[in-house]
Parts: C-alpha cells; sequence; structure tokens
C-alpha cells in the first residue's frame, strides 16, 4: 500500500508552494474544512489522515511505532518525500503542532515555514512548567479510554472496525469524522497526552507560528507562550476564538492569520 | 328539572399542555449553550438528576459539568463534530453531580443557527442511561471475554496441530524403524545361515568321501558346532525382533497335545547327550494351547542350561503338568546355587554366568525363553538352592 492510501492523501489548488495540513488527536482531515480551501488559489494543500484515524489504511496500524509521536513524525517525512516537499509549509492543529516540530527537525529542508495551532510540548505539570492537566487527569482519561465506554455507545463500535475496506458506508455514518477504533483511539491518547518535546523546540529551524486560542482548556495561553518562548524567532498570535478548535469554530480568524504570516 | 350537558365544565377538566411546563419538566434534561460554550438555559429534570439549582449551571461552561477526561474527549471530539455537521447523536456522557458522583447519559445535540448562519444556540437533550450503560459495559466485557476465549482457543488447536504433526512423525519414524528392524532381521538370516549351509554341505561331503574314523570324529565336531552355531543365529534373530521393537511373536495353536513335542526335544537332546540321564514326570491330561515351536525352543534350552550347568550326578527332571488350571513345566538339576545376585540379572540379554569357554553363548538363551513365556501370557521363574536349580514355565490355562 502506497504512502498516498495509508494516509488517505488528498491533494487539492496549485502554487509553488506546498501547504499541509495535519488534524490532531480525535478526529480527522475535515477539521480543515474551512481553512485549507481558502488557500487553494496560491499553495497546492495536502490533507490527510494519520494512520488508525479517518479514513487511513486500519492494517498499516502498528502499535509499537505509533506508541510515540515520532512514528507519526516520521509518517509525514514520508509524505514529504512522497511528494516531493521543499520549502513547503506544515499547519499542524493540536498534536500535530508537535508532530511537525519533529518532522521539521529530522528534514529540515522540507519545511520552511511551520504553524501551530493550538500547540502543546506537554499536557502534564512538571514542577514550574503548567501544562494543564495532573498525571492522575490523564491516567483516568487513558483509563476511560481503555474501558471503551467513553464518548460513544460501546454498542456502536463495531461499526467503526466493520467499515474500514467501505469507506463509503462510514459516510453514511453519523459522528464518523471523528470515530476511532477504540484500541486505536486510546493508544493515540497516551501517545499525545504523555508526550513531552520541550526539549525538541529549541531546535526547530522553520519559521514558526503559533496560533493561541483563548479559553483552551487543552492548550492554555502560558502553554502557547512557553513554545514561543522556546523557539527562537517564532511569532504568537492571539486569536479571539474560544476553545481548542478555532479552525472549526472560528475559521475566518485563522484563515487571516496564516495568510499573513506566509 | 331539566338538565344540560356540561360541555364547557367538561373541556375545562382536561389540562391543557403546557409548554414551558414540557420543557422544565420533560421526561428528559433540557440544556442550551450560547456559542461560547456556557449554559443558556437548563430544564429542571436535568437540574434535578445532577442536584443542582439552575443558577449553579446557567453562565458556567458546560465542559465544567463533566469530570476531566469527559472534558478532553468533548473538545477534542465533540465540539468538533458539531461544528463539520451541525448535530452529533447518542453520545455517551458522563455528568457530574453535585456530590461529585457521576451520572451516565445519552446525549443528542444539534446547533440552532441565525438568519446569516451564524451560530445562536447549541441545544442538547439528555437521556439517562445507566441501565444502558451497564448493558453496554457487559457487552464490552462479553466482547472482550469471547476474544480472550477465541485466542486460547487459537492457542489450543496450535497445540493440538503440533501434537497431531509430532505423533505422525513418530509413527513414521516407527514405522522406518520397523522396515529397518525387518530388514536387518532378513539380513541376519540370509547371510549368517547361508554360509554355515554351505560349511554344513562340504562337512557332509568330507564325511561321505573320507570315511574313516579320524575325519568322522572331526566332522562330528564340526557337526556340533553347526548345530550350536545355528541355533545362536536363531536366538539373535529372536532378539533384534523382541527387542527392536516387534516383540516374540507367538502363533497359538488350539486343541493339541503339547505332551509329543515335549518328548521330541528330549528325544533331541538324549540323542546328542547319550550319558546324561532325564527323569520325566508327565501329567498332562488335557490339551494346552502354546505355540509349539515356541515352546519347544523354550524347553529346548532349559534343558540345554541344566546339561551345561547341572551336576552330572544327579539327573534332570522335567516335571509338566496342570494344577488348578495352571499349566507348568518344570526342569531342575542338581549341583551348586545360583548366587542370587546373579539370579536378578539371569533373565536379562547379554547375562552370562561363569560358565566355561566352550559353553559360552550370546547370554540370550534364559531371555528369549522369558520372553516366550511373556508373550504366552505366563511367566518363568527360577528357584536355587544347593539341593537343586528349578526353571518352571507357568501358564494359566483357564
Amino acid at each position: 500500500m502506497s504512502v498516498v492510501e495509508r494516509n488517505n492523501i488528498r491533494l487539492h489548488g496549485a502554487g509553488d508552494r506546498t501547504m499541509v495540513f495535519a488534524h490532531g488527536f480525535g478526529c480527522d482531515q475535515n477539521m480543515w474544512r474551512y481553512v485549507e480551501p481558502a488557500f487553494r488559489h496560491r499553495f497546492r494543500t495536502v490533507l490527510f489522515d494519520h494512520v488508525g484515524a479517518g479514513h487511513s489504511d486500519l492494517a498499516a496500524y502498528d502499535a509499537a511505532k505509533y506508541a510515540s509521536l515520532s512514528g507519526y513524525a516520521d509518517d509525514v517525512v514520508q509524505i514529504g518525500r512522497e511528494l516531493d516537499l521543499q520549502n513547503a509549509v506544515f499547519v499542524g492543529h493540536s498534536v500535530s503542532a508537535m508532530i511537525g516540530t519533529l518532522a521539521s527537525i529530522e528534514a529540515p529542508e522540507m519545511f520552511a515555514d511551520l504553524i501551530m495551532v493550538c500547540p502543546s510540548p506537554r499536557y502534564i505539570d512538571d514542577g514550574d512548567y503548567v501544562g494543564g492537566f495532573a498525571a492522575d487527569d490523564i491516567e483516568e482519561l487513558l483509563a476511560s479510554l481503555a474501558d471503551n465506554h467513553m464518548g460513544w455507545s460501546a454498542a456502536m463500535a463495531p461499526a467503526i472496525m466493520g467499515n474500514p475496506d467501505r469507506p463509503e458506508l462510514g459516510e453514511e455514518l453519523t459522528n464518523s469524522f471523528c470515530r476511532t477504533d477504540p484500541e486505536i483511539a486510546r493508544q493515540f491518547a497516551r501517545a499525545t497526552f504523555t508526550s513531552d518535546n520541550r526539549a525538541d523546540l529549541p531546535k526547530v529551524k522553520a519559521r514558526t507560528l503559533i496560533l493561541q486560542s483563548s479559553d483552551d482548556i487543552i492548550a492554555s495561553e502560558q502553554v502557547g507562550e512557553y513554545v514561543h518562548k522556546s523557539i527562537p524567532g517564532s511569532r504568537i498570535v492571539y486569536l479571539k476564538a474560544s476553545g481548542h478548535c478555532p479552525n472549526l469554530s472560528a475559521p475566518d480568524e485563522v484563515i487571516s492569520a496564516v495568510a499573513k504570516f506566509v | 328539572m331539566k338538565s344540560y350537558p356540561r360541555w364547557p365544565s367538561l373541556c375545562d377538566a382536561e389540562p391543557s399542555e403546557d409548554l414551558e411546563d414540557l420543557f422544565e419538566n420533560a421526561p428528559c434534561g433540557y440544556l442550551s449553550m450560547r456559542p461560547d460554550g456556557r449554559v443558556a438555559k437548563v430544564n429542571r429534570t436535568l437540574c434535578g438528576w445532577l442536584d443542582k439549582q439552575p443558577e449553579e449551571i446557567v453562565g458556567k461552561r458546560f465542559r465544567d459539568l463533566l469530570n476531566v477526561p469527559g472534558r478532553i474527549f468533548y473538545e477534542t471530539h465533540f465540539a468538533p463534530l458539531l461544528r463539520m455537521q451541525g448535530f452529533f447523536n447518542e453520545v455517551a456522557l458522563d455528568l457530574k453531580t453535585s456530590d461529585g458522583s457521576t451520572i451516565a447519559t445519552i446525549a443528542n445535540a444539534s446547533e440552532r443557527r441565525g438568519d446569516k448562519d451564524e451560530l445562536l444556540f447549541t441545544r442538547l437533550t439528555i437521556f439517562k442511561a445507566t441501565e444502558r450503560r451497564r448493558y453496554e459495559r457487559d457487552l464490552v466485557d462479553a466482547q472482550s471475554t469471547e476474544r480472550e476465549a477465541r485466542l486460547r482457543l487459537e492457542e489450543n488447536n496450535a497445540d493440538l496441530t503440533a501434537d497431531v504433526a509430532e505423533q505422525v512423525a513418530n509413527r513414521l519414524l516407527e514405522k522406518q524403524n520397523a522396515d529397518l528392524r525387518e530388514q536387518f532381521i532378513a539380513v541376519l538370516g540370509h547371510d549368517l545361515r547361508n554360509p554355515l549351509a554351505a560349511i554344513n554341505a562340504g562337512r557332509r561331503m568330507i564325511e561321505k568321501s573320507h570315511p574313516d574314523a579320524k575325519t568322522a570324529r572331526i566332522t562330528r565336531l564340526m557337526g556340533e558346532s553347526v548345530t550350536r552355531m545355528s541355533g545362536l543365529i536363531d536366538n539373535l534373530m529372536d532378539f533384534a525382533r523382541g527387542r527392536l521393537g516387534g516383540g516374540i511373536g507367538v502363533e497359538i495353536r488350539h486343541g493339541d497335545r503339547i505332551e509329543p513335542t515335549l518328548a521330541q526335544v528330549v528325544n533331541e537332546i538324549r540323542s546328542s547327550h547319550p550319558d546324561t540321564e532325564i527323569e520325566l514326570r508327565f501329567d498332562i491330561p488335557q490339551t494346552v494351547d502354546v505355540d509349539h515351536a515356541r515352546v519347544a525352543q523354550m524347553f529346548s534350552n532349559l534343558l540345554g542350561n541344566a546339561i551345561a550347568h547341572g551336576s552330572k550326578a544327579r539327573p534332570i527332571v522335567v516335571d509338566a503338568g496342570i494344577v488348578d488350571g495352571v499349566f507348568h513345566l518344570a526342569v531342575s538339576n542338581g549341583g551348586e546355587a545360583i548366587p542370587p545376585a546373579a539370579i536378578e540379572r539371569l533373565f536379562q540379554p547379554f547375562y552370562r554366568g561363569d560358565v566355561s569357554p566352550s559353553s559360552q553363548g550370546l547370554g540370550l538363551g534364559l531371555y528369549i525363553a522369558s520372553q516366550i513365556a511373556e508373550a504366552h501370557g505366563g511367566q518363568l521363574d527360577v528357584n536355587s538352592d544347593e539341593i537343586e536349580t528349578k526353571f518352571s514355565f507357568k501358564l494359566p490355562i483357564t
């Protein structure tokens, strides 16, 4: 299976440069549906699903590889090589901001610009560092996911599992944008919420923009500012939008901030 | 007095449905959120479930009604979903009550948008789902139990397949061993016997062409050697059959008297050992079902031993009879007792006692004799003291 099929890569638009949009923990590439089209006239745009999410190839899911964010970063680098990316723009939401960080360190020539939407290098408090969550909170989250009753009716879980070969059926399922195999969801949650990429931030060479939401319980202002301070020469823009998904709740504000930066 | 139907009052008796009351006291929870995620309105039913006053909820963020994992999941899954499709259905939410416990609910939500598609409210309808959640948990448990059972079954199947493969391999090996054994025995029989037969034929020719006393003495000794060697080959073949797995085979003949068989063996021995005194005590009133050739072989061996090891001063006694449904054939001789240590090993193959070099064999005779006894379902025992040494074959015949 090719990288294109594995990560359900969708290409749109045209331009000298390419803009890659990466979704975070929870949903799939549809997270960018109100933002990505705005850049098609200037950029070739790339949408994809992380392995395990959306319409990616579930058979490619390897628990050992995706136990840490570096597995996902390797995929991003592979996607970049497949599409022969140079001097491109990487836009990562939530945990994908850190996945993009790792990818840009691994292949510095690939991404000239790094745009982080609601990033956090570490979710769990650590000494003076305030990530926003106690270790117990995250353990409780992982335990709930392991119980397999979090969020969705357990009885409907087989419907997710049953359709990876027939994505057209998935379209008919409500809630399908944010459905994941419960076991994969649990492991992605572990990789995400136990990650610590603070030491990687100073290694970033790409021009970096941080979009900081207000009232975001997943990635607070304090965390956004930590990222800003840790990446030399980075810029931070405070959005009026509240919550963890400004790309959905305030797409115009996100588009305008991104457009100004690139 | 005329009475009239009381229409108006009948109508009044039917209470009209009050929408405000329907909202407040509906059998489900209602909650509306402003675009910033704060609660705009909540009904009395939901307040009752959460054990909170409306003012404790209105103006607060909806997500604050959830525990921390619930908030993370709400922010990363349900809030985006609402924006993407304008609604969500059948989402499981655990809501916190005032005493810190949680109640399991199922929620549907939809966005209410204005004329310019701007978000006005997000409305949630919430159902208690304690029982449902329990069924779901049971279902999940059942699924994981089933999965474990299936894994165990697969493991067992794999083990079983391996066992069967091993058994098939073993059988194949046994079969190959059996083939090898038969081949070995055939080679033994053919390759050793043929030259011996040639030597014997040559001996007879010499006997005929040189009828002098000196030659006769030599050819007689040669004949004895040929007979002994032929016996050794027979023993070796029996041992090979017995030890290499096949066991000594017996072909039981039914309804024949055993006495003539025994008498023939005695005659043969007497003719080759004319000086030896053999006393016979036969009392065999009925037939005994045995492999006559094998019993003759065993008997011949026992007699041969008695002659070789016994005292010449006393006769060899053969006692054969049936007592209490047991056939016995005993051969006894006088002479020194066999030491107890030697008796233990007497029936083991290749055991040779302290005998003169001329009478040395392979040490297979008694081993084969005992194998023949066992193959008949009987047994061969020995008793030895200063007075006599007695080998007894006993075989139940009823």
